[in-house]
Parts: C-alpha cells; sequence; structure tokens
C-alpha cells in the first residue's frame, strides 16, 4: 500500500485554530472589560474599545501557524509554534523595524489587561480538569509532593541566578 | 477542504458555552488580597492575591466531581487549552521592543538564569527518592516541570509505560491541576517575603509553562505597577528563551544530570540492580 502523505495544510487543524482563536479572543475582551470594570484603580475598557487590540493579535497568530506549517518539513530541527507567535510579534513591537504600527499596536494591547488574557485559557483548562481527575487520586500524595518541588525548584534556581547575575552586572 | 468547513461549524458549541460561563463567574469574583500579619511583628505582613485564572481552575474542579461536564466535552476542550494560549504569547512578547534596552542591560542574566530551570532536578529529586522512596518514577517526575515537551522527551526515549512514564505523567496532571495555583501562591509569598529583586523574580516566571509564567508573574506585577512594563519584558524574554532552549537543555543536561544524581542517592549497587531487573 502506498503511504498516503499529510497534507502540508490539515483541514481539521486548521478549522480548530481558527474557531478557538477567535473564541478565545472574543472571551478575552469579555474578561477584560469585566476586568477593568471590577478594578478601582483602572478605567473600565469597553468590548469594543478592545476589539483592535484582540484583533491584532488573532491576526498574528494566524500567521505564525501558517509559517509554522510551511516550514515544518523544512526545518532540520523542531521549532514550537508558540516560539514563531513570540518572534513575530517581538518583531513587530519595535518601533525601529514597524514604526507607526509598532505604536499603534502597543497602544491597542496596553487596553489588554495580562490577567483577562489568561481567564479564557484557564477557563479551557477548568473544563478538561476533570478528565485527569481519577489517574490523579491514583498516584497519591508523593507524587503531588515532588511535582510542586519541581516548580519551586525551577523557580527559585533561576530567582538566585538572575539576582546574583543582575547584581554583579550593576543592574539593580 | 470539506474536511476544514465540516470542523467550522460550532458543532462544539458546548464547551465555549461552559468556558464563557466559567470565565465570567470567575471575572465577576475579581482579584482577592489576602492579608496574614504575624502577630507581634511590626511589619505590613504576608499578603497574596488569588486570581480569576484560580477559580476558573477551582470550579472545573468542583464541576467535575460533581460529574456536570459530560465526558465528551472534557476531551474536546483538552487541545483548546494550548491554542487559547497564544494570544496571551502576543501580549507578552509585545513588550520586547519597547524595553530593548532593559533586556539588553539585563542579558546576561536572563540567559545565565536559564540554568535555573535544572534547578528542579537538585531540590525535587532527593524528596523524591530519599522520603518518598521512590523509583525510577523520580527521574521521570524531578528532571523538569513536567510541561508537554518533556512529556514529548520521555515518551521518546523510556516510553510513556516505563516507571519514567508514570512519574513524569503523574508529575504532568499534578501541573495541570494545580501548577497555577501553586505557582501564584508561590510568587505572591517570595515577594511579600522582599528578599530578591522584582527583576530577578519576574525573568524566573519564563520557566516554559504559559499558564504558570502568567501565574507566576500576576502577583509581581500587581505589587510593582510602576515596573510592569520591564517586568513583563523579562518575563517574555525569558519564556522565549526557555520554549526555545527547554528542548535541548532537558535532553543534553536534565537527563543525563537527573541519572547520574539518581545513582549517587541509591548508591550505586541499587541502582544497578534496578537497571539489571528493568533489562
Amino acid at each position: 500500500m502506498e503511504k498516503v502523505k499529510k497534507p502540508i495544510f490539515e483541514g481539521k487543524v486548521w478549522a480548530e485554530r481558527i474557531k478557538v482563536t477567535i473564541i478565545s479572543a472574543i472571551l478575552a475582551a469579555l474578561a477584560n472589560m469585566i476586568y477593568t470594570w471590577r478594578l478601582p484603580n483602572l478605567e473600565m475598557v469597553s468590548f469594543f474599545e478592545a476589539l483592535p487590540g484582540v484583533g491584532i493579535m488573532v491576526g498574528i497568530v494566524f500567521v505564525s501557524y501558517l509559517l509554522y506549517d510551511l516550514l515544518k518539513g523544512v526545518l532540520p530541527f523542531q521549532v514550537p509554534s508558540i516560539l514563531f507567535v513570540a518572534i513575530i510579534t517581538t518583531l513587530l513591537s519595535f518601533e525601529g523595524i514597524c514604526g507607526g504600527f509598532a505604536t499603534y499596536m502597543i497602544d491597542n494591547f496596553n487596553k489588554i489587561q495580562l490577567l483577562p488574557l489568561c481567564t479564557p485559557i484557564l477557563s479551557y483548562a477548568a473544563i478538561s480538569v476533570g478528565r485527569d481527575l481519577d489517574t490523579f487520586k491514583k498516584q497519591g500524595f508523593a507524587i503531588i509532593c515532588v511535582a510542586l518541588i519541581t516548580f519551586f525548584g525551577t523557580y527559585i534556581g533561576s530567582t538566585i541566578i538572575a539576582e546574583v547575575v543582575l547584581r554583579i552586572s550593576g543592574v539593580i | 477542504m470539506k474536511e476544514f468547513l465540516e470542523n467550522l461549524k460550532l458543532k462544539d458549541w458546548k464547551v465555549h458555552l461552559w468556558c464563557l460561563g466559567i470565565l465570567v463567574v470567575s471575572e465577576l469574583i475579581g482579584t482577592m488580597v489576602f492579608t496574614i500579619k504575624l502577630s507581634g511583628s511590626e511589619s505590613a505582613g504576608i499578603s497574596f492575591s488569588l486570581f480569576p485564572m484560580l477559580y476558573a481552575i477551582v470550579i472545573g474542579i468542583i464541576l467535575a466531581s460533581m460529574k456536570k461536564i459530560p465526558k465528551q466535552v472534557m476531551d474536546t476542550a483538552s487541545p483548546y487549552v494550548g491554542l487559547s494560549c497564544m494570544l496571551l504569547i502576543t501580549k507578552m512578547s509585545s513588550s520586547i521592543g519597547p524595553a530593548w534596552g532593559d533586556i539588553v542591560k539585563a542579558g546576561p542574566a536572563l540567559i545565565l538564569q536559564e540554568f535555573g530551570n535544572l534547578g528542579t532536578i537538585v531540590f525535587a529529586l532527593p524528596v523524591a527518592v530519599l522520603v518518598f522512596k521512590m523509583g525510577r518514577e523520580a527521574v521521570g517526575a524531578s528532571f523538569s516541570i513536567s510541561r508537554e515537551p518533556s512529556l514529548a522527551i520521555i515518551a521518546d526515549k523510556y516510553g510513556l509505560d516505563s516507571p519514567e512514564g508514570s512519574g513524569i505523567m503523574g508529575a504532568y496532571i499534578t501541573g495541570t491541576v494545580l501548577g497555577t495555583v501553586f505557582n501564584g501562591i508561590m510568587a505572591s509569598l517570595l515577594v511579600a517575603a522582599n528578599i530578591f529583586h522584582p527583576y530577578a523574580l519576574a525573568m524566573a516566571c519564563g520557566t516554559g509553562s504559559s499558564s504558570m509564567m502568567a501565574a507566576a508573574l500576576a502577583p509581581i506585577v500587581e505589587a510593582f505597577p510602576d515596573m510592569a512594563e520591564t517586568l513583563n519584558a523579562y518575563a517574555a524574554a525569558s519564556q522565549t528563551l526557555s520554549s526555545a532552549d527547554g528542548l535541548y537543555m532537558s535532553l543534553l543536561l536534565g537527563i543525563p544530570f537527573t541519572n547520574w544524581l539518581y545513582k549517587v542517592l541509591k548508591g550505586k549497587k541499587a541502582a544497578k540492580a534496578e537497571q539489571g531487573g528493568a533489562n
């Protein structure tokens, strides 16, 4: 039997990407509205005011997926799609490279707070968390402790090195 | 193309509706700040914040234990978590350009703190082996913070049915359920402890997991709003570095070091007997 070659652009994958990215963006704009409304020291950013910002975000994400798919078979090593998103946005955020667009993008991103962007992620995680709950119970207390210590160890390890190097190099 | 259009339909509307419900409730509860006053001390005490994203997970756990969410909805929602992370990454990365001067100044610290991600081994492996008397599971669970790239490494090297595999699966689930809550509270306490500079704390947030980074960064930015831009930029730069080097760091340094330390901790004989048993 002949081996079926996977197409570069897979229909199901792209449908999910487009759907979830756009819905997350709408949810983030909504979360942002409630979040800024609830906080006394921030002025409320309405749903519609947030739309240009999340719109640019969605655009960047789609371009990144496109590049990811196109380069998947070409590059000799694996590059996670998240890295494309990070690199493209970083380049766009330099005024020296993108001029007025950089300013426009950052102005609009500033209307959207960091935390409301996390709430859609964690809400999807909340829905699927039940799947793992049974396995989780069986694993017992030991594995929970060890996993939590790994988070602590990673964090404190990086903090200590950063603190020492920042002090030696005179940044702080 | 047909497949594309078929999947574009909102047949999974239930998932998104659940998501909307959880999101709105979590946001309406809003950020809560807790202050623990230490009796007899003159300082302001330790304060930490709980954020909407943490309530979301708690609501999820409650709904799941009440068996309110159908299995099919759970399965559909699972891959959506990773997809919805992307928007957050754009927000984070957009702070790098404006703060470029600061990042270059902090360059050496940013690069070197990446090796701190190996700190997990030094802390977690001795506890796993000496306190909990775990076997090879300890290697799988301790060499990293057990996110998706690490799962891929273990699956590739040992297989997920191996002891190392079951170790990392347990840690992976722990991270999914408790990771954000734990990181949020840990960062809040470290901010309150006032030992480290907020710059160092922000850089350490980039560990390779977007949701954990966000959870850890939030209390730091909340405590130092004047530095928000720089703190965001440091965390984003560190996160970008981690997602680029994490895989290679684990493969080339993390796993060999964990295996070496495991042998030291178990004693050569015991480790050899185990390996003999496995073969």
